[in-house]
């Protein structure tokens, strides 16, 4: 069976990573964009664990990283519902274009 | 030792006076101080005039190759005791006019002197930039906390404009610094750089818009009238009188023999200019001021002008007159502003107008104020007419300008026109007939008159005999013009 | 590693304290022991006496500048404990957690100043970042409390996910974690490298709020309890600072002709958008956010130019102005609102806090005499010794001049305006340590040496 080579995985991520950026900057839900921190995190999970299976396989250096990753993104979850959900006791609401207290 | 104690002194009493609560305890103390810096500073001229103890070096952040260097040449012994004088000049004759936290004021003003007195001692750019700006904090403090209505918007623009110029210097010293061959700030070191000649034109311009803005040359002018206007007059004294010959002196010291061939080519095309410029300018505006403080302060301009010429037309006549008249012309300025001062404490005003008829109301106050007027439109007998006098036949003889018929004949009209308006003041003020605020004038008080008179016989004495400040300064002019000169010979 | 293992333990000591000590002056007298004890044990592990020994496996190093900064950052977290320490019970009533949150920030300060691998890196970073966003939220009924939070958090995930993606292609290059020279030289013709330079290049800038990337610092440190504003805007981003610098320092040298352009426009565009931004701000509390936009560009300096002058300035302007700063925040703090009306007529009714403001204004001004001309007057040097960027240097000392505009306005509020409400009121004890940190910033500005003889 042919491998995959790795130039695919590296444009699954590139193209993972780069939706995960277009969400956090266009939706106004909070919700979708902690879910596109995610992706982002994500999109960088598997690029580590592709170079690190593909190029130097000899040692698990990228794999450990992806574990490291995963738990902060576990706190940080955590962390934002948390923000989100005391904004929502404030403002009824978990739109961002809600948070307007401050302008330039 | 001496150079230490001139800075030391003031300092420490600056320091200690701001924790006196007394008014009377402040001033006393503040006197005393300043006369125990000018018994210093004349001791310095005669009984220990010995090289080991006019100077003093420390070590100072070796990692930054700078040091605590300063030393007493003939040009900062002149200038030394012209702030050693000044001061306690200006305390006496303000002696009777009450301030607000007075300790504050006075230890302000020591604060001023010492930071002055580094400017004119110190050996070492780090040192010189540092006592640079150090003199400025105090004056700022001066003039915002005790000066007129718009102070606060006089003095915050004196504050950026000089703190801005002072900042472009620091550049152009850092650039320096790195170019020595020892990695150094010392003043030696800067005398023996040799710099390519487009990267000095440039370096000129950087530390020349610093002096030019303390000067001030036009068009970098602008703050001071208001300044003047708006601060306590003790302070206007020390800026008109001191302070703005720091800009002159960065010139002589730290830019001319530094940057010789920018300052040959900068020399008559822009600065000349400016300067004639700036002349005639203030001139022409002085002789339309009804205001006694505006006026002085484009006198003040106009004469500045010729002295910038003068230092470049890099000649010994032209910058031994350059020394005298920056001592002289700081007597001379003290002098009108204490009548000032006496004038607008008494009346309240300082518009021609609303005065006159002084001379027969006040004969000490009038015959002082024509001894001085007569000094600042440079007549002979007065120590203005050597200062001038060395000036114009340098600008004359000058080898470097090619037009110097052109700019003596312009700084010649500016003489005359300095006549013009310095009369012009003294005929409104003292002679015809009494005005309403006028009518009931007295004389001035003993402390005026002896201030006055002080000043009026140095301004006799200096005129009578210049030869001992001729004699002070003629090394540091040759030594200066010797830095200065070398590029020009090789080039001819 | 004194230092990391101590803090760890006292976070999550402080965390629990709260069962145990009821009275809220028992937690802060808990927490500045702690604090002295860790300073100790951090003083005590750069001459040699380690408390524990443990195989970092070469992801961490000590060195004397590693040190230093733990130190200096001790210091200042000190120094920010006895001034301000007080009024975080105002905030919140989980007044030990904040302590604990503290603990645990300094914890991962001191992982980014000593980390040899991007993964600690990593880790110091979010350690560092985390107990900033509950900080920046702590005050929860306060609705700029909540935004700044959630406004730091998303830029904070997003910078943090560029960081990991320019960790990712590191690794991709090179193979490995380690910032070293060699690591990066044996790559240095890989495109991937430099764009994951890039990105750590655009994270970093995040992290230290140089523009274009600043602007979640102003409505951050706007909306942030003033307490937490004062630590973040100080010790914590001296920390990130450091991080930059190391990393940058240890293994971009090779690459250095490539990112130094983009560094020294990164400074220009710094200066001009924190000074001439400040100068236009009505609230002191917003002013001084942006003006610490604008040190950070002065702060950059060091990075653009790696040489012994930047390395001591580095670290004499991070005490200048973290001292500085938080002198002003401190004050700030008492106030009603941070509007510039409030310090009306301040010298009158407070005149020894009043000059030690100024002190402070004129050191963050950079006048000479105070330790921020003199940090700032390194910077300047260094970069001048390392030969290019003349016109940065320039156009840097006119942004200088442009700040004194701002922070002489307080001055003159200060000292020259009238007000007849009496503003504040304060313990003599304040008033002392202000005197006393007015004396450091003096001192220090005549003879730094004092601070970097310990450095060598």
């Amino acid at each position: 069976m042919n491998e995959v080579p790795l130039t695919h995985i590296l444009v699954l991520s590139t193209a993972l990573f780069f939706i995960g950026m277009f969400g956090l900057f266009t939706r106004r839900n909070m919700i979708t964009i902690l879910m596109s921190v995610e992706l982002i995190l994500n999109s960088v999970n598997i690029n580590f664990v592709a170079f690190n299976k593909y190029l130097f396989p000899e040692k698990l250096d990228g794999v450990f990283f992806v574990l490291f990753i995963i738990a902060i993104a576990a706190a940080e979850a955590a962390l934002a519902i948390a923000i989100i959900i005391n904004l929502y006791r404030n403002h009824q609401s978990i739109d961002v274009d809600d948070a307007t207290e401050m302008k330039f | 030792m001496i150079a230490l104690l001139l800075v030391l002194l003031p300092l420490i009493t600056g320091v200690a006076t701001f924790f006196l609560r007394k008014e009377n305890a402040a001033k006393k103390l503040a006197l005393l101080s300043s006369l125990a810096t000018m018994v210093i500073s004349i001791l310095g001229l005669t009984l220990f005039n010995k090289t080991e103890l006019l100077q003093f070096s420390a070590d100072w952040l070796p990692g930054l190759g700078t040091k605590f260097d300063i030393r007493l040449d003939g040009m900062g012994q002149l200038l030394c005791l012209l702030t050693a004088i000044s001061f306690p000049l200006i305390f006496i004759s303000t002696w009777q006019r009450t301030y607000k936290n007075a300790h504050n004021f006075f230890a302000l003003m020591l604060l001023a002197q010492a930071g002055l007195m580094g400017v004119f001692l110190a050996m070492d750019a780090l040192v010189f930039y540092f006592f640079w700006e150090l003199a400025l904090i105090p004056v700022y403090f001066l003039c915002s906390m005790w000066g007129g209505e718009k102070r606060i918007a006089a003095t915050f623009k004196f504050f950026i404009y000089t703190f801005a110029g002072s900042v472009l210097m620091l550049v152009a010293l850092i650039y320096l610094q790195t170019q020595t061959v020892d990695h150094s700030f010392s003043i030696n070191s800067f005398y023996q750089l040799e710099i390519k000649n487009d990267i000095q034109n440039w370096l000129f311009v950087l530390m020349f818009i610093a002096f030019a803005i303390k000067m001030p040359l036009f068009p970098f002018h602008t703050w001071q009238p208001d300044l003047y206007e708006q601060s306590p007059t003790s302070t206007t004294m020390v800026l008109s009188g001191i302070m703005v010959k720091m800009g002159l002196f960065g010139v002589i010291r730290w830019l001319l023999p530094t940057l010789p061939s920018a300052s040959f080519a900068y020399g008559e095309t822009t600065v000349a200019v400016l300067a004639v410029i700036g002349m005639l300018y203030a001139s022409l505006l002085a002789m339309r001021q009804n205001d006694m403080k505006r006026l002085i302060a484009y006198s003040s301009i106009a004469h500045i002008g010729l002295m910038v010429i003068a230092i470049f037309a890099e000649t010994q006549l032209a910058m031994q007159g350059v020394m005298i008249q920056l001592f002289s012309h700081g007597i001379n300025i003290i002098g009108l502003w204490i009548i000032v001062e006496w004038i607008e404490r008494k009346y309240g005003t300082t518009k021609f107008s609303e005065l006159g008829g002084l001379a027969q109301k006040a004969p000490v106050m009038s015959i002082l104020f024509v001894v001085i007027a007569l000094a600042n439109i440079s007549l002979p007998l007065t120590n203005g007419f050597v200062g001038e006098f060395l000036m114009f036949s340098g600008i004359f003889t000058s080898k470097i300008f090619t037009y110097q018929i052109v700019i003596t004949a312009a700084a010649g009209v500016c003489i005359i026109l300095s006549a013009v308006y310095m009369l012009r003041m003294v005929q409104k003020i003292i002679y015809g007939n009494t005005s309403a605020i006028t009518a009931n004038a007295t004389d001035i008080g003993f402390n005026e008159k002896f201030a006055l008179s002080i000043i009026a016989l140095l301004i006799l004495a200096v005129g009578l005999f210049p030869q001992p400040i001729l004699d002070l300064t003629q090394t540091t002019a040759t030594q200066i013009l010797n830095e200065a000169n070398i590029l020009h010979l090789l080039k001819k | 590693m004194n230092a990391l293992i101590v803090t760890a333990v006292l976070g999550v000591m402080m965390m629990f304290s709260s069962i145990v000590l009821k009275r809220n002056s028992a937690i802060r007298m808990l927490a500045i022991v702690g604090l002295l004890f860790t300073f100790i044990a951090n003083v005590l592990d750069s001459s040699g006496v380690h408390f524990f020994s443990i195989n970092i496996k070469g992801m961490m190093h000590f060195d004397q500048f590693a040190y230093f900064f733990i130190s200096i950052s001790i210091f200042c977290t000190f120094i920010f404990f006895l001034l301000s320490a007080k009024e975080m019970e105002r905030i919140g009533v989980n007044y030990s957690e904040y302590f604990a949150l503290i603990f645990f920030i300094l914890c991962g300060i001191i992982l980014v100043a000593s980390f040899t691998s991007l993964l600690i890196l990593f880790l110091g970073i979010e350690i560092i970042s985390i107990p900033l966003y509950i900080l920046t939220g702590s005050d929860k009924k306060n609705l700029k409390s909540n935004e700044a939070s959630l406004k730091y958090f998303l830029l904070g995930a997003f910078s943090t996910g560029i960081m990991l993606m320019g960790i990712a292609l590191f690794y991709g290059s090179t193979g490995s974690f380690s910032v070293e020279n060699s690591v990066v030289i044996a790559a240095t013709t890989s495109p991937m490298l430099l764009i994951g330079i890039l990105l750590l290049l655009f994270s970093m800038s995040f992290k230290v709020s140089a523009a274009p990337f600043h602007f979640w610092a102003p409505d951050v440190y706007d909306g942030a309890p003033t307490v937490f504003t004062s630590f973040m805007a100080t010790i914590v981003k001296a920390a990130a600072f450091i991080a930059f610098i190391r990393l940058f320092s240890l293994a971009f040298t090779p690459l250095q002709d490539r990112w130094q352009l983009i560094v020294a426009v990164i400074i220009a565009l710094t200066l001009f958008v924190g000074n001439i931004t400040a100068v236009f701000q009505q609230s002191v509390k917003r002013m001084l956010a942006y003006s610490s936009i604008a040190q950070s560009g002065f702060m950059l300096m060091a990075l653009l130019a790696f040489n012994t002058f930047s390395v001591e300035g580095i670290l004499l302007y991070i005490v200048a102005y973290s001292i500085s700063t938080m002198g002003i925040f401190s004050v700030l703090v008492k106030m009603k609102d941070s509007s510039l009306e409030e310090f009306n007529g301040f010298a009158k009714h407070q005149p020894v806090l009043a000059v030690a403001l100024t002190v402070f204004l004129l050191s963050l001004a950079g006048i000479p005499l105070t330790a921020g001309f003199l940090s700032k007057f390194y910077m300047l040097k260094a970069v001048m010794h390392s030969g290019n960027f003349l016109w940065l240097i320039i156009f840097a000392v006119l942004m200088a001049a442009v700040s004194v505009y701002y922070y002489f306005r307080i001055i003159q509020v200060m000292f020259f305006k009238e007000s007849d409400s009496n503003t504040i009121i304060v313990s003599t004890s304040f008033k002392w340590l202000l005197s006393a940190l007015a004396i450091i910033i003096i001192v220090l500005g005549v003879y730094p040496q004092l601070l970097l003889q310990f450095l060598v």
